[in-house]
């Protein structure tokens, strides 16, 4: 038996790496569901209530954020074509998001902002710190700098903002180093991560991964560099003005910025989908898609929030539905998605990659149930649009039925996610 | 694939056998996914040289497609040495999908 080589072929990050991750943003996930059932009370009320903020963090920190940077790790490689700069640091991003995140939702749902708290916003500060140097390090030796990247980096700079932000807000709520209460600031920081961190990065990996999972053959750089610039630029016209102005006027504007570089990015997705050359789109791609049209219920819901702001009027329902359009809404539906489109290959890769062309070996999608997922996508869309009525409307009943369709996708989400992991190969 | 080989009538073998080697993501094969580039038999050294390339540089999949290449061509051509060459030059685009490969997408 002669021995064979193989040369050219690049190193990508180990999936020990990207699992953990995922495991943890999944069990956030649940644990959200499992809050939102039992704190349902609490989104007929004030915005700022404990529940609300746990549940709040819990999405955005457990489930998109450590979701974002696990399938981040995976994909930044393929973004920069470069190998991804230390292995090493990813794991002290996660171990230190890990053990952040839930000293700070036990802080938030008590309410105690005493030394515990501050320590798990610290340890998530040193999370985006490491994540940060690793995606610059890679960004510097890659040969190739493209706009998905850019996307990639300023969205992590961002993220940095946004958590460093925070920390300050809980350091304010105990000794008074702002000029205002927290609660003031509570929307710069709210954009700057939904905005500056979730947008910009879906939008610089999805530019990427929704052509190449379509085979398209669509690319349109300079609309990419456009949308990149209208965000930036309504994102920063939006910290300035709240923070020295105030000018309400100025909000559209943004919002207006805002809503052209989501109607550029819907516009890019349709070229892109108009010119695949792969016909058949499979569920976890159509969910991904449907994500970006629930984009426009947020934007339509801060436009409600700026014309009353004209009134003085600020109303609680259409808060709380705007931010649980974001959380649940769109970011949900895209994680949801794009989870049973890497985590497969991942997994598939760990178990099947010496046996390719050895034996039969299943599809990555013949990993997870397929009627498994559908069900989550119909308990999920269900549970959302019950949940939004029920905020409108303040019936308690009508929030804890959705709770329980959101908890139930939950379930199953998590169901697949350990079927995945649990596949052994077929030992014949 | 470019149609660049030393022997045409082993080539059209190993061709055949990688029709047997599949993009998981895809679901289409190597050869019709126009990953194959150039195929060379060295009858001296015993050696084949297969010059392939990816969808995309960081393909995640990338070392289980080029394992599975080497594998088949392996245990079609018993005694040879496979020799994986793995290029980006010039880079995969979607032009390079046979019009079988294309069929099969539609």
């Amino acid at each position: 038996m002669f021995a064979a080589a193989t040369s050219g072929l690049a190193k990508n990050t180990s999936f020990k790496v990207v699992l953990p991750f995922y495991f943890y943003a999944a069990l956030c996930f649940l644990f959200a569901s499992i809050l939102l059932i039992f704190s349902s009370a609490a989104f007929t009320q004030h915005y700022f209530h404990p529940y609300t903020l746990t549940v709040t963090h819990a999405m955005a920190l457990g489930w998109g954020t450590m979701i974002i940077l696990g399938a981040s790790h995976q994909l930044v490689p393929v973004l920069i074509e470069g190998a991804l700069f230390s292995d090493f640091l990813a794991y002290c991003s996660f171990i230190a998001a890990a053990l952040g995140i839930p000293l700070l939702l036990y802080g938030f749902y008590h309410f105690d902002f005493s030394v515990f708290t501050k320590a798990g916003a610290i340890l998530i500060n040193l999370a985006i710190i490491f994540y940060l140097v690793n995606l610059a390090v890679s960004m510097a030796r890659s040969k190739k700098e493209n706009v998905h990247a850019i996307f990639v980096f300023t969205a992590a700079l961002w993220l940095l903002i946004t958590t460093l932000l925070g920390l300050l807000l809980l350091y304010n709520f105990t000794s008074n180093i702002l000029s205002n209460d927290s609660l003031y600031y509570l929307p710069v920081h709210a954009h700057i991560g939904v905005i500056g961190w979730f947008l910009l990065m879906v939008m610089g990996v999805g530019s990427r991964l929704i052509p190449l999972f379509l085979i398209s053959k669509y690319h349109n750089e300079k609309l990419l560099w456009w949308i990149f610039i209208l965000i930036n630029l309504a994102l920063i016209i939006f910290i300035f003005n709240f923070l020295f102005s105030f000018y309400p006027v100025i909000n559209f504007f943004c919002v207006g910025a805002i809503a052209l570089a989501i109607g550029l990015f819907g516009y890019y997705c349709r070229k892109a989908y108009q010119q695949r050359l792969r016909r058949k789109v499979d569920g976890q791609l159509r969910i991904s898609l449907l994500s970006i049209a629930f984009m426009v219920i947020p934007v339509v819901l801060s436009i409600v929030l700026i014309i009353l702001s004209f009134y003085f009027v600020e109303n609680n329902s259409v808060v709380l539905a705007y931010g649980f359009c974001i959380f649940f809404g769109w970011i949900t539906a895209i994680i949801l998605g794009m989870t049973f489109k890497t985590l497969p290959f991942i997994l598939w890769n760990r178990t099947y990659h010496h046996r390719s062309a050895v034996q039969k070996t299943p599809n990555p999608k013949d990993l997870f149930n397929s009627r498994v997922f559908n069900m989550m996508a119909v308990a999920y869309l269900i549970g959302f649009v019950v949940f939004l009525i029920g905020i409108f409307g303040g019936f308690i009943y009508v929030l804890q039925v959705g709770a329980v369709c959101i908890f139930l996708s939950a379930i199953l989400f998590n169901l697949n996610i350990f079927k995945m992991v649990i596949h052994k190969p077929d030992s014949k | 694939m470019n149609e660049i080989t030393n022997d045409n009538d082993k080539c059209a073998i190993a061709l055949e056998a990688l029709h047997h080697v599949i993009d998981p993501e895809i679901g289409l094969n190597i050869v019709d996914l126009g990953l194959i580039y150039q195929l060379d038999f060295d009858e001296k050294t015993k050696i084949i040289y297969c010059t392939m390339t990816l969808t995309t540089q960081f393909c995640p999949m990338g070392e289980s497609i080029s394992d599975g290449a080497k594998n088949c061509l392996e245990n079609t051509f018993e005694g040879y040495q496979i020799n994986i060459n793995l290029t980006f030059d010039p880079p995969w685009n979607a032009d390079k999908i046979s019009p079988e490969g294309q069929q099969f997408l539609n």
